[in-house]
């Protein structure tokens, strides 16, 4: 199944093209084949006071570059992925909410379509960012309202370190998968460029046991090719003004699969996507106060075929622009203000005519240090969409640091929160509802950290504890309308009601030159529905549909003499697939190893590397009817031009 | 410790078993009726593509409702959307619309003893004779079935979704939609006439927008339910239509765009017609008026699916709750009185009475 003479050709044909090198600039991969000395940086850290964010950084995202953002968040967050197929829609569940109460940002753009309200994690390549930072339940307030579950940010950074930094990566893995991935990052201490260019491919035609026809079958429809690049430029002047413009643009033509129990090959659905986003950003910098201005832009085009019944376009522009002040000059205070206003335009021949929205959001955080032991947040907000006011929300958060020095903390934040209801809600042919209200949202979480790490710095412990309880009224559900011949509405009709508890546990240890680290995530998860429509409606105190109740995912890397090893092992418990919680998706674990090896040569490094994904060849399903695939495998080659930093 | 339990279970292998990981229903009953020659089944839609259609069966000797009854015989799903089911010489014919095929079960066990495919996502299954069947579909045209061999063996041209067909005399009458992909300014509503002895189309009869339900009454006057179209393009209308001379004689125009009426059906008798639009109304076929209050008020409730006993007239109506639950049926007298629910599985759409059922 693996081709490697066809590809290494188009890898080097690649680099050979004219200007190709120079022009396409790429991620900021500090130093992308060589882990530095053991780095001990936290994964959790507190966003504003008492309100929980994590991260993840590049060192951890430089052995996925051929995967997407759905296999990261699986592999190492508390965040359940709800999987289509390989290469097929994947989506979040945040917190026990829906794919729609979780925000994807991109350095702070919204990347959540504003017709949908969601975003496909499947088309989100790793290569495409440095790093992300996830913002729990109302810790996305600080960023967006809606965000119930979270935010999940999509960073890429300046190091203005950096002179030259490329790293081209190819990998070519079963079912004809190919990915080609090419960062250029150059620039000076005044001036930094990040070029990025991916491209992957897959007939994705995997064998798979077909239970309904009752033998093995390869998956029909389901290849893919995605490409995506994106320009980024930084300026910096007397540490004063800080500039950049970021240019990304992606395009996407995926076909989506059969289901199991359809077996007709004549079947054919296709989307095609493309998405332009361009953002201007320029912050001030003085002492006693900052100043950040942006303007951005977003196009997203998509065209959705199904055999000959459907086919249809639908093109949206979106126009942000922000102004946030930020004044820190009194002693133990900041305040952070401002203003952001976004206009939505769509054109889609599932709307009747053009739809525009007008979203103007104020907002402002107070933080205070009420001495070294305290510290508070106050974050609100308020959205004015089109000419109507949303109530406030509001988010309050306390930190608690009992000792000075020992790395523990507490952490208690309560909010409120509204979602607005999304365009295709609102707008959706015959069956959208402009009398919708927006959701509503109460929260409240209490959290613990500890952090430890030993002074030689060979040793480095993390724990987290957090707690959530969480109601959203006036769910919008879609469901079916009595006597109206089959007609599917949005209503405010769900009440939701979850609560659970996430952990951590990171370890990195550096010993008998050993590198070894360990990153697990464990999280409770109780979402149930509670309000029923009828006496005969069975679903109070029942657990939502796909959310399972336990996920666990851990990790285990190790690095000696250049080799290195990274073994992931997912649980999922079981996912009701009815709201009378009496059928299910039966719990799997998987397991996925990469192995490899780095070379170093002057200033090149070139890498080698084996992924094995489903390592015990599971024939299992994540979502029913829809196949995935058993043991699979990609080589990827990397070669680096690194080291060349500013002495 | 918490380190060790993690590190454990991380190295713990993947799922020891080997039974592959599917869609599983819970049903604490595992048993399975003697037989299925006296009972009604309930024909649950499932969800569209998540292949999770299945049948429930009311023993008619046991009193005992059995869930899933097809995957319990057959080891397998029944497949995506279940449509109908028809009984013919002692086999059950189960139209599964989204995997585009006929499951053809025997009642003694209710395994399949044969899978009909080559149709174009059908809908409803009309003897003809013991040899033939018409089959309609979504797409393209009307097959026709060989009894015999449970084949498709011709098919009527028609290029239009077809739905409900009733036989009268020599002629097989057929609601006819217009083309699948089209909205309902562009599609030609009418009821096509089929000669059973040629299989052509010799006449045809145009109705409002959207036929779906079709019966013969007493009279010997068909009645066609039209919806009005799925995008709320005309008021709905119930026609009274005179089968010799082919001509709609009376029309009867509901007042509300958005309360769409659908699942027409008959009593045994062929003296009152029944449908849905929200709850279930009644109406004597002499009727000179639409009936303005429901029989059987929905409550809550979504109503979904909807038939008669062809013996007693007792009133069977489901719920199908907002789809994304088990069903429940409702037996109701006659008079709308409600005698008793049973559990049904996911989106229960019809019903089929064996010939010996009495409930």
């Amino acid at each position: 199944m693996i081709k490697i003479g066809k590809y290494i050709i188009f890898c080097f044909a690649l680099l050979s093209i004219p200007g190709f090198s120079i022009h396409l600039k790429a991620q900021n991969l500090k130093d992308p084949l060589h882990l530095p000395e053991i780095e001990i940086k936290s994964k959790y850290l507190r966003d504003n006071n008492g309100f929980k964010k994590t991260t993840i950084d590049s060192g951890l995202l430089i052995n996925h570059l051929n995967e997407d953002l759905s296999n990261i968040l699986s592999k190492y967050s508390t965040i359940f992925i709800k999987s289509y197929g390989n290469g097929t829609l994947a989506t979040p569940s945040f917190r026990g909410t829906t794919a729609q109460h979780t925000m994807v940002e991109w350095n702070g753009i919204n990347l959540n379509s504003p017709m949908l309200g969601q975003a496909d994690l499947s088309q989100i390549p790793v290569s495409q960012f440095d790093g992300l930072e996830i913002l729990y339940g109302s810790a996305g307030i600080s960023k967006t309202t809606g965000a119930f579950g979270g935010v999940i940010n999509l960073v890429t950074n300046p190091d203005w370190n950096n002179k030259i930094n490329i790293l081209l990566s190819q990998t070519i893995g079963s079912f004809q998968s190919y990915t080609t991935n090419l960062n250029v990052v150059a620039g000076s201490s005044s001036f930094q460029s990040h070029s990025k260019f991916n491209y992957a491919a897959a007939s994705n035609d995997f064998p798979y046991y077909n239970a309904y026809e009752n033998t093995t079958m390869h998956q029909q429809n389901a290849s893919y090719a995605l490409f995506g690049m994106s320009e980024e430029l930084f300026w910096k002047l007397k540490d004063k003004h800080l500039m950049s413009i970021k240019f990304r643009y992606n395009q996407d033509d995926r076909n989506i699969p059969l289901t199991e129990s359809n077996p007709d090959t004549n079947h054919k659905e296709n989307q095609k996507e493309s998405v332009l986003l361009a953002v201007l950003d320029y912050k001030f910098v003085e002492k006693k106060y900052n100043l950040f201005v942006r303007s951005a832009f977003a196009s997203r085009k998509m065209h959705y075929t199904l055999d000959s019944s459907i086919d249809d376009n639908h093109h949206y522009n979106q126009w942000i622009n922000e102004v946030k002040f930020a004044y820190t000059g009194i002693r133990n205070l900041s305040i952070k203000p401002g203003i952001d206003f976004t206009h939505d335009q769509v054109n889609s021949d599932a709307y009747d005519g053009m739809k525009t929205r007008n979203t103007t959001s104020f907002f402002s955080e107070i933080n205070y240090d009420f001495g070294p032991k305290v510290k508070m947040s106050l974050v609100i907000r308020e959205d004015l969409v089109d000419s109507k006011f949303l109530p406030v929300v509001p988010a309050i958060g306390v930190e608690y640091i009992p000792w000075k020095n020992t790395g523990l903390s507490f952490a208690l934040n309560l909010a409120r929160n509204y979602r607005y209801p999304t365009l295709n809600d609102l707008y959706w042919t015959i069956s959208g509802n402009p009398d919708l209200e927006p959701e509503t949202n109460y929260s409240a979480e209490l959290g613990f950290s500890f952090h430890h790490q030993a002074k030689d710095r060979k040793f480095a412990l993390e724990i987290n504890l957090s707690g959530y309880y969480s109601w959203i009224y006036n769910m919008i559900t879609w469901s079916p309308v009595n006597g109206s011949n089959d007609l599917w509405k949005p209503e405010n009709i769900d009440e939701i009601w979850a609560r659970g508890l996430e952990t951590g546990l990171n370890l990195k240890w550096e010993i008998l030159g050993f590198d070894l680290s360990l990153d697990n995530n464990y999280h409770l998860c109780h979402s149930t529905y509670q309000k029923s429509s009828s006496a005969y409606d069975q679903k109070i105190g029942n657990q939502l549909i796909y959310i399972p109740v336990h996920t666990l995912n851990s990790t285990v890397m190790i690095e000696r003499w250049k080799f290195f090893l990274n073994y992931n092992f997912i649980f999922v418990s079981d996912r009701f697939t009815a709201k009378d919680n009496l059928s299910l998706m039966p719990a799997y674990s998987l397991s996925s190893v990469i192995f490899g090896k780095k070379i170093p040569v002057k200033h090149l490094v070139l890498s080698l590397q084996l992924d094995i994904n489903n390592l015990f060849n599971l024939n299992y399903q994540s979502v029913a009817n829809r196949p995935m695939p058993g043991i699979n495998y990609a080589f990827t080659l990397k070669l680096g031009l690194s080291s060349l930093y500013r002495q | 410790m918490l380190l060790c339990a993690f590190t454990a279970l991380s190295l713990l292998p993947s799922s020891c078993s080997k039974d592959p990981i599917r869609q599983k229903i819970i049903d604490p009953d595992t048993t399975r009726a003697a037989n299925y020659e006296n009972g009604i089944f309930i024909i649950n839609e499932g969800n569209f593509n998540w292949g999770n259609a299945s049948v429930t069966y009311l023993d008619n000797a046991s009193n005992h409702v059995f869930q899933d009854v097809f995957a319990k015989s057959n080891s397998r799903s029944l497949g995506d959307v279940a449509e109908s089911m028809t009984i013919v010489n002692g086999l059950g014919y189960l139209v599964i619309n989204n995997s585009n095929r006929i499951e053809v079960v025997s009642l003694k066990d209710f395994k399949s003893v044969k899978t009909i495919e080559g149709l174009h996502l059908p809908r409803f299954l009309q003897v003809i004779d013991s040899n033939k069947a018409y089959v309609t579909n979504l797409l393209n045209s009307i097959s026709i079935i060989d009894l015999k061999t449970n084949m498709v063996t011709k098919a009527i041209q028609t290029n239009s979704w077809t739905e409900n067909l009733v036989r009268y005399n020599k002629c097989v009458f057929v609601t006819s939609i217009g083309s699948f992909n089209k909205p309902s300014s562009q599609r030609n509503a009418q009821i096509l006439v089929i000669d059973i002895g040629t299989d052509a189309v010799v006449d045809s009869i145009q109705t409002g927008k959207e036929p779906i339900g079709l019966v013969l009454d007493k009279y010997q006057k068909l009645w066609a339910l039209c919806s009005g179209g799925y995008d709320n393009y005309e008021a709905p209308a119930l026609l009274r239509i005179n089968p010799d001379l082919r001509i709609v004689e009376k029309e009867f125009t509901f007042p509300n765009l958005q309360e769409v009426p659908g699942r027409l059906c008959i009593n045994p008798t062929g003296d009152t017609i029944y449908f849905l639009k929200g709850g279930v109304f009644q109406m004597p076929v002499l009727s000179q008026t639409l009936p303005g209050q429901a029989l059987i008020n929905d409550d809550g409730r979504l109503f979904y699916g909807l038939n008669i006993h062809p013996v007693s007239g007792y009133i069977y109506v489901s719920d199908a709750k907002d789809y994304v639950q088990n069903g429940t049926a409702f037996q109701y007298t006659v008079h709308g009185n409600l005698i008793t629910h049973y559990a049904t599985g996911r989106i229960p759409g019809s019903f089929c009475f064996t010939r010996g059922a009495i409930r």
